[in-house]
């Protein structure tokens, strides 16, 4: 699966999912099918060292998290023991509960970082720094000069220290950057000079996205104020409707402001992504279960995807949806294996 | 005139609805009545985050933007992402960066959305270099931008006082990247704070008050998050001081440079 969309879609349905539930067995499914991702991405280089690394942050944050919620949560009715209740902040009952929940809540973090790892391993820089909207045309050519100029900048860098270490400079100080620094910087913006006369002879990006742009803008506003509304009206227990209909009507404002605005700028691409059947099965699936999460986040009577050991622990339930969309994020494994 | 009008206006529309969601904890108390909304919290607020910095890049991008402004801030940008790897050669405590002096200093210099405009894209550039995109982005490119954006205050006080050049001017600078050395983690945090807290003292609870809740955050804050503050506070206060005096120099250099102007015949 090369496919940018495919990708940001599964993203999108992988970050929902995760962030919709608090069953720790649905998460660690998930994060199962993100380890096995994560080891077919590096098993060209070392597979092992990113599992272990990645293993060992994951019983980190997990374990930091349940440690922090028994200290300072005494809530719950299995009492494993009793702090002073005179020490400050964490005295009290030490419950098996509340280190259940602080370790949830690490596996919520633990998945969320792996799914954002196995995304920036996915998609190369250019393939991110192309998923910025054709509107923003000004800004995406800001970001490539950044990218382009920032290996010659740290060559810059490695040769101003270099001299300088030479020269006696310890480097121990802030006061030490200075020598670094304003070199750097006055030969950088020497290039960023060159850059923009060269930019400018060549006309490149006239004033060519300023027409309508005010009512744009306006609009733009209007619907982030929609999203805000919608969501307090749905905070609030207004009827759901509203609150979907104002989604929606923001999401069309910003899709058509996009398209319009980005009309001026056509893309040009040296290489077009092809798209095979295996893309399109794995996008419409991702897009079939970031719908369906978020169909039943707004359901009432719905499978609920929370889980919380609180005020007895118990084994978590399970519900057939809840375990296919925790499995979803490993279809790339099923199209990797034909590649 | 008209374009900073409305850029002001946009600007604080966008401070109050970013500010707002963010602070949404404290100010709505239903903010997490139910186990659906608390999940749809932290989606929520990443989403109407987002939208702010779009209205926001929008609007620099059909004000102030130029070739001139996209080939400078795209050099400064680089060099911001270059200079976070010079951590590494040149050790400070844990939370310490060295990127926030260039992005106070160019909204210093240059103004509020040239200011938010390196703040929030040194995040974004950082993140793509270092492989670290993740539903943090949003949070952290907004209170970048907005260290960058606020640093414009700073300069309405210099020239009030007219303490350009002076020692006045430093210690001031000095002074406001303290401050947003600790604001940065304290507003950072209030993105997950809400979701991830038990029913601890430090955690966010439903029926409590405004002042209950901002006590409890303060707790959470305090355990948590104000050594590593402090580190970067410290870090701001120490390469604003050293550093401030011989890099504006270099900027009021460039902005002249760069001020040049093309006018072309009518074919």
């Amino acid at each position: 699966m090369t496919v940018t969309t495919a990708w940001v879609l599964w993203l999108l349905s992988g970050m929902v999912f995760i962030l919709s539930t608090r069953n720790p067995l649905y998460l660690l499914i998930t994060i199962l099918m993100f380890y096995w991702l994560g080891l077919k991405f590096e098993k060209e280089r070392k597979g092992g060292q990113w599992i272990k690394l990645n293993l060992r942050f994951m019983l980190t944050i997990v374990g930091l998290s349940g440690l922090i919620n028994m200290l300072f949560a005494h809530t719950g009715k299995t009492v494993l023991f009793d702090l002073p209740n005179g020490w400050p902040l964490i005295g009290g009952a030490v419950t098996l509960e509340s280190i259940v929940y602080g370790a949830i809540n690490g596996l919520v973090i633990g998945a969320l970082y792996l799914l954002f790892n196995i995304f920036n391993k996915a998609l190369s820089v250019k393939q991110i720094t192309r998923l910025i909207p054709r509107a923003f045309h000004p800004i995406a050519t800001m970001v490539t000069i950044s990218l382009t100029f920032f290996p010659s900048i740290q060559q810059r860098i490695r040769e101003i220290r270099e001299a300088q270490l030479i020269r006696g400079n310890p480097m121990k100080k802030v006061a030490d950057w200075l020598p670094i620094l304003i070199p750097l910087l006055v030969s950088s913006l020497e290039d960023a000079f060159l850059l923009s006369e060269s930019m400018t002879s060549r006309g490149f990006h006239t004033h060519s996205i300023r027409k309508y742009s005010s009512l744009y803008l306006v609009l733009l506003i209007i619907s982030a104020f929609a999203v805000f509304a919608g969501w307090i009206f749905g905070l609030y227990d207004y009827p759901k409707l509203l609150s979907i209909g104002l989604y929606i009507l923001a999401a069309l404002v910003v899709i058509i402001i996009f398209v319009v605005s980005g009309r001026g700028n056509p893309s040009k691409s040296y290489k077009q992504e092809a798209w095979h059947l295996g893309d399109k099965i794995a996008s419409m699936s991702f897009s079939l279960a970031l719908m369906t999460t978020l169909a039943l986040l707004f359901m009432d009577n719905g499978p609920t995807f929370s889980y919380s050991p609180y005020p007895v622990i118990a084994f978590p339930q399970l519900h057939w949806t809840g375990i296919v969309l925790s499995l979803i994020p490993g279809i790339p494994l099923l199209i990797q294996k034909n590649d | 005139m008209k374009r900073n009008l409305s850029g002001i206006f946009t600007n604080l529309i966008i401070f109050v609805l970013g500010f707002l969601s963010l602070a949404a904890p404290f100010v709505l108390p239903q903010a997490r009545n139910s186990g659906a909304h608390n999940a749809s919290f932290p989606i929520m607020i990443s989403l109407i985050i987002g939208l702010c910095l779009i209205i926001v890049f929008y609007e620099i991008q059909i004000s102030i933007i130029d070739n001139k402004m996209i080939a400078f801030l795209g050099v400064l940008i680089a060099i911001n992402a270059a200079i976070r790897f010079l951590e590494n050669a040149i050790p400070g405590p844990a939370g310490f960066s060295p990127t926030f002096f260039l992005i106070i200093l160019i909204g210093y210099t240059f103004g509020g959305r040239m200011g938010f405009l390196m703040g929030a894209m040194t995040m974004f550039v950082s993140a793509l270099i270092t492989g670290g995109v993740g539903p943090w982005l949003p949070g952290q490119m907004i209170t970048a931008g907005w260290v960058g954006q606020s640093s414009v205050l700073v300069k309405w006080i210099v020239r009030s006082f007219n303490w350009s050049d002076k020692p006045g001017e430093v210690v001031l600078l000095s002074v406001f990247g303290a401050v947003w050395g600790l604001l940065y983690g304290a507003i950072m945090n209030l993105w997950f704070w809400p979701f991830l807290g038990a029913a601890s003292g430090q955690s966010w609870l439903q029926n409590a008050g405004f002042l209950e809740n901002v006590g409890r955050y303060s707790t959470y804050y305090l355990a948590t998050s104000l050594v590593w503050d402090i580190a970067r506070s410290v870090g701001n206060v120490l390469t604003l001081a050293f550093l401030t005096r011989p890099v504006i120099k270099v900027f009021h250099r460039f902005k002249i440079r760069f001020s040049f102007q093309v006018s072309g015949e009518k074919s």
